[in-house]
């Protein structure tokens, strides 16, 4: 077997572990509240695998993917904010948000066209498939025209991330600035639920941790099929070369902003299933903090493989929880992640995925697998 | 004039500021021919090298393309059609197996959506394999290229230029930091390439322009100083004066 099947073989092994565990779970594991919380680190993992394949694929680092996430979860959480059962007993037969009331000048007619300005945006939000569908549509559409902008001018490094940061702090602010239709700083909240095929989501029901954990089975396995195919590997030469890709007859540029979107739309799509399984959207999905942190999650799972990330992103999600559980360690666990990240940018440019190829590459023949086998179980811990 | 015009050059010409890189240079280099380009440091060869293939854009003139302008047009496109450029400090996709640096410019797609597949066509394979043998890059195939030689990573860049088809193919110090074996050896290379490409070359190493020149344009002051073969260049009354400081043409 050569070194090359050999890792190969070990990436799918680990793929099939990690796959077999997200959806096992419940089966071992009967407590509504804590199914819960693992369908939120599952919404991590996808978007640790979203940033490995921006920055690791393809070098370009997006500090603020937090915008996209905000995006495609307030975009669900307005459909499912009109169908929460406050909003129809606003006293019109169409369904209208409460904060909108408390917000709108007296006598203003209680329904979306006019009760506060700009509220007509809400209008066909009643319709649940359209929030979801722009959950998906709004980022990459925000990330096309923001990638093809930066990319055109061969904007590159430091300079994106710069960028992107300062865009989400700005929109941010927007959307707090907005508080007649955003409900400002306190975000949306009380909502209804999701319903797919005229069967309701429940947070807390196994229904809503399946949803979530096939989803990003089924994301995953799309993103590594995207990184395996040619496109895939052009992108990989833009991120060593961009200008030798260039001179071999590629449009750097419109793999960037591909790849970039792709990245975006998958935030997105993260940030909805995010509102189905938390029930409420607020602009802390849009502070520095977070964005920075699924930066963090990716450079410690190891940029350079999308599962590596995505379980960089759910471990160190566990570790938090459990940490934010002991008095000492809450106040320490932020001195803990960014000593984590330092080590990892210093000594583990690769993350445990790259410890894990390691392992692989130091196995006697014959028993291929075993090493990423540990890794992939570690969230289980 | 035998063979038909690959690459022409009609009073190129490029600015910055009151300098003038390459001023109104005209060349013209048939189909099949190797070209190389001479010159003291700062005569405007990288420059035109630049002009040529998209990096810089010129001030005034045309370059010509198998009969197609493609002056100004950007990189990716001038690639497109047909040239093909190797950069003094090899340019190669350090990350990626040297057989995967192959894969990316053997690809007859350039889309990205076209690329949206998985493998190769077996044309391109083929391919591939060929060249692998020609830059003798056999036991390093699936290397990290950014773990190859110094010499290693000049070959596989040019064998990139080679799985690109490109039909004129400029080569900017190919043996740049090269020992002797390994010029020995890219020497080899470039006279299996002669005829099936157009190529144009910038060198200094006068054993190694010896071993693969037909005809010489030597530039200086980014103007043509003179043209022709290799003994009437070196004994060319203008050349000797340009050189004259550098110790002439060794």
């Amino acid at each position: 077997m050569t070194s090359l099947n050999r890792h190969t073989v070990a990436e799918w092994i680990a793929y099939g572990l990690f796959i077999v565990f997200v959806l096992a779970l419940p089966l071992f594991w009967d407590d509504p509240f804590g199914l819960n919380r693992w369908a939120r680190y599952l919404v991590y993992g996808m978007l640790g695998a979203a940033i490995a394949l921006s920055w690791g694929y393809a070098g370009i680092l997006n500090l603020g993917q937090g915008l996209f996430f905000g995006l495609g979860a307030y975009m669900t959480a307005m459909s499912l904010k009109l169908a929460s059962w406050t909003s129809l007993q606003q006293g019109s037969d169409t369904p209208v948000p409460d904060f909108m009331l408390w917000n709108a000048q007296p006598g203003a007619p209680t329904d979306l066209c006019c009760i506060v300005p700009g509220s007509w945006v809400w209008i066909p939000f009643q319709e649940q498939w359209f929030g979801v569908a722009m959950s998906v549509v709004a980022p990459v559409v925000v990330a096309g025209l923001l990638s093809w902008a930066l990319f055109r001018l061969r904007v590159s490094g430091v300079y994106v991330a710069i960028v992107t940061l300062a865009l989400v702090l700005l929109v941010r602010l927007l959307v707090i600035d907005a508080q007649p239709i955003t409900n400002g700083f306190n975000g949306l909240t009380d909502l209804g639920y999701l319903t797919i095929l005229g069967h309701e989501i429940d947070p807390f029901e196994n229904d809503s941790y399946y949803l979530i954990a096939v989803s990003l089975v089924v994301v995953l396995l799309a993103m590594r099929w995207l990184v395996a195919t040619r496109a895939g590997l052009v992108l990989q030469s833009t991120r060593d070369d961009a200008n030798r890709a260039r001179y071999l007859g590629y449009d750097v540029t419109a793999y960037q902003v591909f790849f970039f979107t792709v990245s975006a739309g998958v935030a997105g799509f993260a940030g909805m299933l995010f509102v189905v399984v938390s029930d409420f959207a607020s602009p802390s999905f849009m502070e520095i903090g977070f964005s920075i942190g699924m930066v963090v999650w990716a450079a410690v799972g190891g940029r350079g493989s999308l599962l590596g990330a995505c379980i960089g992103a759910i471990a160190i999600s566990v570790l938090e929880t459990s940490a934010s559980e002991s008095e000492i360690f809450q106040e320490a666990w932020r001195l803990i992640v960014g000593l984590a990240f330092v080590i990892v940018v210093l000594f583990l440019p690769r993350g445990l995925a790259g410890l894990a190829r390691d392992a692989v590459d130091r196995l006697p023949l014959g028993r291929a697998g075993a090493a990423p086998a540990g890794v992939a179980g570690k969230p289980a811990e | 004039m035998g063979a038909p015009t690959a690459l022409m050059t009609d009073g190129l010409g490029v600015s910055f500021g009151a300098f003038k890189a390459v001023d109104t240079f005209s060349m013209v280099v048939e189909e099949g021919e190797l070209r190389v380009v001479l010159g003291p440091n700062g005569a405007g060869k990288t420059t035109l090298m630049d002009l040529i293939s998209g990096k810089t854009q010129s001030t005034s003139g045309r370059v010509v393309l198998f009969g197609q302008d493609v002056t100004n047009w950007p990189e990716h496109r001038i690639a497109r059609a047909g040239i093909g450029r190797k950069f003094q400090i090899p340019s190669i996709f350090r990350e990626l197996t040297v057989r995967q640096n192959l894969e990316v410019a053997a690809s007859e797609e350039v889309g990205v959506w076209r690329n949206l597949r998985l493998g190769l066509r077996r044309r391109e394979a083929a391919k591939i394999d060929d060249i692998v043998e020609l830059a003798g890059l056999e036991d390093v195939e699936q290397r990290r290229a950014g773990d190859l030689s110094h010499g290693q990573m000049q070959w596989l860049e040019l064998g990139m230029l080679i799985a690109q088809d490109a039909k004129v193919i400029l080569l900017d110090e190919p043996t740049a930091g090269m020992t002797q074996a390994e010029t020995r050896k890219t020497s080899e290379i470039v006279n299996r390439l002669k005829g099936e490409h157009t190529m144009l070359v910038v060198e200094h190493d006068m054993s190694f322009v010896r071993a693969i020149a037909e005809k010489i344009t030597v530039m200086h002051m980014g103007k043509l100083l003179a043209q022709g073969t290799i003994e009437q260049i070196e004994n060319n009354q203008a050349v000797r004066d340009a050189y004259l400081g550098s110790g002439g043409i060794h």
